[in-house]
C-alpha cells in the first residue's frame, strides 16, 4: 500500500472550467440559432448560409491562429487548443457583426481578437481586454465599407442615434422608429435588422438566466449593469420632460427603448461577464458593472458614437485592474468602500444625465423623410455613420473616462 | 444573498450515510500505545512517571511546563516504556509516550467528580482545567481557557454541525448520549454564566434535532437549526449564522463561546465520573475503505492497526488525518489517534491536472473569512509579502473552500498557505 502525498483539501468540487464553456458555447449558439432561424426564412437560405460560413470563417481563424502560437511557443497544439477557449471568442465576435460583414472582414477581425486581445497577453487568462470586443472595434474602425449587398436594411441602434439623437420626444415619435422596426414585440424578439447575435433580446435573456443558474456567469453584472441604466434613463426620461407613451410614463417607456435597442443585453450577459476581463470580487463586479452602465449611456446621448455598449465594455476593462487594486484587503472591510465607489459613480452618472439633458434637444419631430434618405443614400449604409463619427467620439471617451477615474479616485 | 459580498459557504456532498449507521465498533491496540505529548502548538511538557511504572487507565502520565495548562492522562493500563520522537499527525515529528498493555484495562479514579449543580463558576472552571480538557472538534484548544473571563459573553453555542464531508463521530455520538450532550452544554452554561445555551445542529439531521430537542425539554437549552453548508462548522461561520455578528480574532468578541458537542459529552462524562479522555470515536471512511465505520479506540492508538482492521482498497490512496477537507494528507500509515482527532479519511488517487485561472473569482465568493485567495495567490506570484499582508492571508485558517471550488481545479489554499509562510517568514527576519 502507498500513501500518497497531496496538500489539502484532498476533494473537489464538480464545476470545472471547461463545463462553464461548453454551457457558455450551448447558450452562445442558442442565439446563434435564433439568427439562423430569423434570417432563413425573412431573407433566404443564403443569407443563413452566409452566417454560418462567418462562424465557420472565424473559428477556423481562431484554431489556426492558436495552433501557430503553440508551435511558436513550443506547446503542444492540441493541449493548448483544449485549455485556450478561443471558440467562445469566435463565436461572440461573430455574434456582435452584421450580416453582410464579409469574409474577409471578420477573418482579419478575428487574427486581431485572438493574436493582439489574447495570445499575446499570454494566452487565457491574462488578456486585459475582452478579445471579442477587441475584434469588433478593429471592423468597426478599418472595416465599415467591407460588407456584402446581401442585406442592407438600417439597424434600430444607427436609427436612433441618427434620427433620433437617442431621445425621441413623444408618442409619435416612438411608434415612428418602433414600428420600423416591426414594433414593440419585434424589437424584443429580435426580428428585425442589427448585429447577428445582438437583436433577439428575449432569448438572449433566457440564456442569460441558464448561464446565471449554471454559475456561469455572476448575476450581479447583468442585473446591475441593466438597473442602473434604467435609474440613468429614467432620470434623462424626466429631466428632459419626455411625453408618456400611450399612458405609459416616459421613466418607464424610455429604459425599455435603451435596453431593447443596440447591443446592451447582449453585452450584459456575454460580455461584460467575461470573467477574464472583469474584477473577481462582489465588490469589484458591481463598480465595473455600474461604471460600465454610465459609460454607455453617457456615449449614446453624448458621443457621436452610435453604440456604447462596447466602448464601454473595453473602457472598464481598463479599470479592472485598479478596481481591483483599490479593494484590495479583506472583503467585510471594504464593502463600505466599495458602497462609496458605486455610490459616487452612480452620482457622476446622475450628474451627466443633467449634463446630457440641458445640451441634447429630444427629437419632436422627423426631418423630412427625403433628407434622412439622401443622407443614408450618401454614407452608403447605417454603419457609414460609424467611421465619420470615429474621430470625434474619441475626445468624448477620454472625457468620459477621466470621470470614471475621478469617481474611483475620489472614493480613495 | 448580498450585492457586494459572495456567499461566503457551499454546500459539499456530506458522504455521512457511509458510516452514520450501525454500532460503534470497539478496538484494542496489539501491544502499545504512542500517547502524543502536543497541546495544540506547545510540546514543552514534564513527565510525571517513572520508566518502567505500571500505569493505569487515568493515572496523570504528564503535563505543561509552559503556555496553557495542560495535563494528559493515561487511556490505558500497562508499564511505562519511555518517550519515543514519531511522525504526528500535524506532519512534524513530536514526543510520545510509549505504553506496553498489560491487558487488564484496571482503572484508577484520575480525580474526584464534582457535583455541578451546587459548585460555583470558578470550581467548575477549575476542575476542567486540571481533568485536561480541551476542544474535540480538531482544534485543541484548552476549554477552561475560553471561561477564564466571561464577562461580556451572553451564549454559549455548542457546535453539533460536523460540517466535514464523511464524518459522522459527534453524530454518533451526540445520537448514543444525547442527555450528556445536554448536561454538558448545561455545565458551559454555567461556566459562562449564561442561560442562553443553543446547540447548533445541521437541518439535514432532523433525527438528531428531535432527540436533542426530546433531551432538552424543560431546560435553558435550545436547539438551533442551521444550513448544511461547509464550513458551517467553523465558529466564525457559526456566529455569523446564528448570531448575525462578526468578530475580529475570538467570539467573545461578538459575545460567544463556541465549544464542540464532542467536547460537551466529554465533559459531562468527566463531571460525572471523574474521568479524564481515555477513548475516542473516530471516523474511519472514504471510498478507499473497505469496511467504513465509526471506531471507538483508546488516544495513541497506531492508525496502521485500525487501517489493518477495516481493510482499504486498492494499491495507491490519500490518507487524511481528519476529514478531506482539512485534514492533512499523511504519507504513512505511522502516526496514532490524538485527542483531537476524530476521523481518518482514506481516498482514491485521482488526480486532476490544473489548467490557467480564469479569475471567475469563485475563490472570493466563497472563501468564508472574506478574503480574496485569487489576489493573494497573484500577490504570492509578485513576491509582495506586504501585498499578501495587507490582503489578510494570515487570517486563513486553510479550510480548503478555494480550491474545492475552483473550476480550474488549482491548488488555491495551497497558494495561500505559502503567503502565509512568507509573511510569516518575513516577519521573523526583521
Amino acid at each position: 500500500m502507498k500513501y500518497v502525498f497531496h496538500v489539502s483539501p484532498n476533494i473537489k468540487g464538480r464545476l470545472t472550467t471547461h463545463n462553464i464553456m461548453r454551457d457558455l458555447m450551448i447558450a452562445l449558439l442558442a442565439v446563434f440559432a435564433c439568427s439562423l432561424v430569423y434570417y432563413g426564412t425573412a431573407f433566404g437560405f443564403e443569407t443563413a448560409l452566409h452566417e454560418v460560413a462567418l462562424l465557420a470563417a472565424s473559428l477556423i481563424t481562431t484554431y489556426v491562429c492558436e495552433f501557430l502560437y503553440a508551435k511558436a511557443t513550443k506547446q503542444d497544439p492540441k493541449l493548448f487548443i483544449k485549455n485556450s477557449f478561443g471558440c467562445v471568442t469566435a463565436l461572440i465576435l461573430t455574434m456582435m457583426c452584421t450580416v453582410n460583414v464579409t469574409i474577409y472582414a471578420i477573418i482579419i477581425a478575428t487574427v486581431f481578437a485572438i493574436v493582439f486581445g489574447r495570445l499575446l497577453f499570454g494566452g487565457f487568462g491574462q488578456n486585459i481586454f475582452n478579445p471579442a470586443a477587441v475584434g469588433r472595434a478593429v471592423i468597426f474602425a478599418a472595416f465599415t465599407g467591407a460588407s456584402t449587398d446581401l442585406l442592407t436594411s438600417a439597424t434600430p441602434v444607427s436609427d436612433i442615434a441618427t434620427n433620433f439623437h437617442w431621445l425621441p420626444a413623444n408618442a409619435e415619435m416612438v411608434d415612428t422608429f418602433v414600428d420600423s422596426f416591426g414594433g414593440w414585440g419585434s424589437m424584443l424578439m429580435g426580428t428585425h435588422g442589427g448585429a447577428i447575435g445582438e437583436t433577439f433580446i428575449l432569448a438572449i435573456l433566457i440564456a442569460g438566466a441558464f448561464l446565471i443558474w449554471r454559475h456561469v456567469i455572476d448575476w450581479r453584472i447583468p442585473t446591475v449593469y441593466f438597473g442602473v441604466i434604467a435609474i440613468l434613463t429614467a432620470v434623462i426620461a424626466l429631466l428632459t420632460g419626455l411625453e408618456s407613451y400611450n399612458g405609459i410614463p416616459a421613466w418607464l417607456w424610455y429604459p425599455a427603448i435603451h435596453l431593447l435597442t443596440g447591443g446592451v443585453v447582449f453585452g450584459g450577459v456575454f460580455m461584460l461577464t467575461d470573467p477574464v476581463t472583469n474584477p473577481t470580487s462582489p465588490a469589484g463586479r458591481v463598480i465595473f458593472a455600474t461604471g460600465a452602465a454610465v459609460l454607455t449611456v453617457l456615449i449614446r446621448l453624448k458621443a457621436n458614437l452610435p453604440e456604447g455598449c462596447l466602448y464601454s465594455i473595453l473602457l472598464m476593462n481598463m479599470f479592472t485592474p485598479m478596481i481591483e487594486q483599490t479593494l484590495d484587503g479583506k472583503q467585510l472591510q471594504m464593502v463600505n468602500k466599495a458602497r462609496i465607489i458605486a455610490g459616487v459613480l452612480l452620482v457622476l452618472g446622475l450628474a451627466s444625465c443633467f449634463y446630457v439633458s440641458a445640451t441634447v434637444e429630444p427629437v419632436t419631430t422627423l426631418k423630412s423623410a427625403a433628407t434622412s434618405e439622401a443622407t443614408s443614400a450618401a454614407t452608403g449604409e447605417g454603419d457609414g455613420e460609424h467611421a465619420s463619427t470615429e474621430a470625434t467620439a474619441g475626445s468624448d471617451e477620454e472625457h468620459a473616462s477621466t470621470e470614471a477615474a475621478e469617481g474611483t479616485e475620489a472614493a480613495e | 444573498m448580498s450585492l457586494f459580498l459572495g456567499p461566503m459557504c457551499q454546500h459539499i456532498p456530506g458522504h455521512k450515510s457511509m458510516t452514520d449507521k450501525g454500532q460503534v465498533l470497539d478496538l484494542q491496540p496489539a501491544k502499545e500505545v504512542f500517547i502524543p505529548l502536543v497541546a495544540g502548538a506547545n510540546t514543552n511538557f514534564e513527565i510525571l512517571v517513572e520508566e518502567g511504572q505500571t500505569v493505569q487507565i487515568g493515572t496523570k502520565l504528564a503535563e505543561t511546563k509552559t503556555g496553557f495548562y495542560v495535563p494528559v492522562y493515561s487511556s490505558v493500563s500497562g508499564v511505562y516504556k519511555g518517550t519515543e520522537k514519531r511522525m504526528h499527525s500535524s506532519m512534524r515529528p513530536q514526543m510520545h509516550m510509549v505504553i506496553e498493555l498489560d491487558g487488564k484495562q484496571t482503572k484508577t479514579q484520575a480525580f474526584a467528580p464534582i457535583d455541578w449543580n451546587t459548585a460555583d463558576r470558578e470550581a467548575l472552571v477549575e476542575f476542567t482545567k486540571q481533568a485536561g480538557l480541551i476542544g474535540l472538534g480538531g482544534a485543541g484548544f484548552p476549554t477552561y481557557v475560553k471561561y477564564g473571563n466571561p464577562s461580556g459573553i451572553s451564549t454559549v453555542l455548542i457546535n453539533a454541525v460536523e460540517c466535514e464531508p464523511y464524518i459522522t463521530s459527534d453524530y454518533m455520538q451526540a445520537m448514543a448520549s444525547p442527555e450528556e450532550l445536554i448536561e454538558g452544554a448545561r455545565i458551559m452554561g454555567k461556566m459562562a454564566g449564561v442561560s442562553d445555551v443553543r446547540v447548533c445542529i445541521k437541518k439535514s439531521h432532523p433525527d438528531l434535532i428531535a432527540k436533542v430537542e426530546q433531551a432538552s425539554a424543560g431546560t435553558e437549552v435550545t436547539v438551533v437549526p442551521v444550513p448544511d453548508v461547509y464550513p458551517m462548522g467553523w465558529e466564525r461561520v457559526l456566529v455569523r449564522e446564528v448570531l448575525h455578528k462578526e468578530y475580529d480574532k475570538l467570539p467573545a468578541e461578538a459575545g460567544a463561546i463556541v465549544n464542540n458537542a464532542g467536547t460537551a459529552i466529554e465533559l459531562a462524562r468527566m463531571v460525572k465520573f471523574g474521568e479524564a479522555l481515555e477513548t475516542k470515536v473516530v471516523t474511519v471512511s472514504g471510498e478507499a475503505v473497505d469496511k467504513p465505520c465509526n471506531v471507538r479506540v483508546p488516544v495513541g492508538m497506531p492508525v496502521e492497526e485500525i487501517l489493518n482492521h477495516l481493510g482499504l482498497k486498492g494499491d495507491e490512496v490519500i490518507l487524511c488525518a481528519g476529514g478531506p477537507m482539512m485534514g492533512k494528507a499523511i504519507p504513512n500509515n505511522k502516526f496514532v489517534i490524538d485527542r483531537a482527532m476524530n476521523a481518518l479519511t482514506v481516498l482514491p488517487v485521482n488526480p486532476v491536472p490544473a489548467i490557467a485561472c480564469l479569475r471567475c473569482g469563485s475563490c472570493t465568493d466563497h472563501c468564508p473569512a472574506g478574503l480574496q485567495p485569487v489576489r493573494i495567490a497573484n500577490a504570492l506570484k509578485m513576491g509582495d509579502a506586504q501585498l499578501m499582508e495587507k490582503l489578510g492571508a494570515l487570517s486563513c485558517i486553510e479550510c480548503g473552500m478555494c480550491t474545492y471550488v475552483c473550476p480550474s481545479k488549482i491548488d488555491v489554499t495551497e497558494n495561500v498557505r505559502k503567503a502565509k509562510r512568507t509573511i510569516q517568514m518575513k516577519s521573523k527576519k526583521k
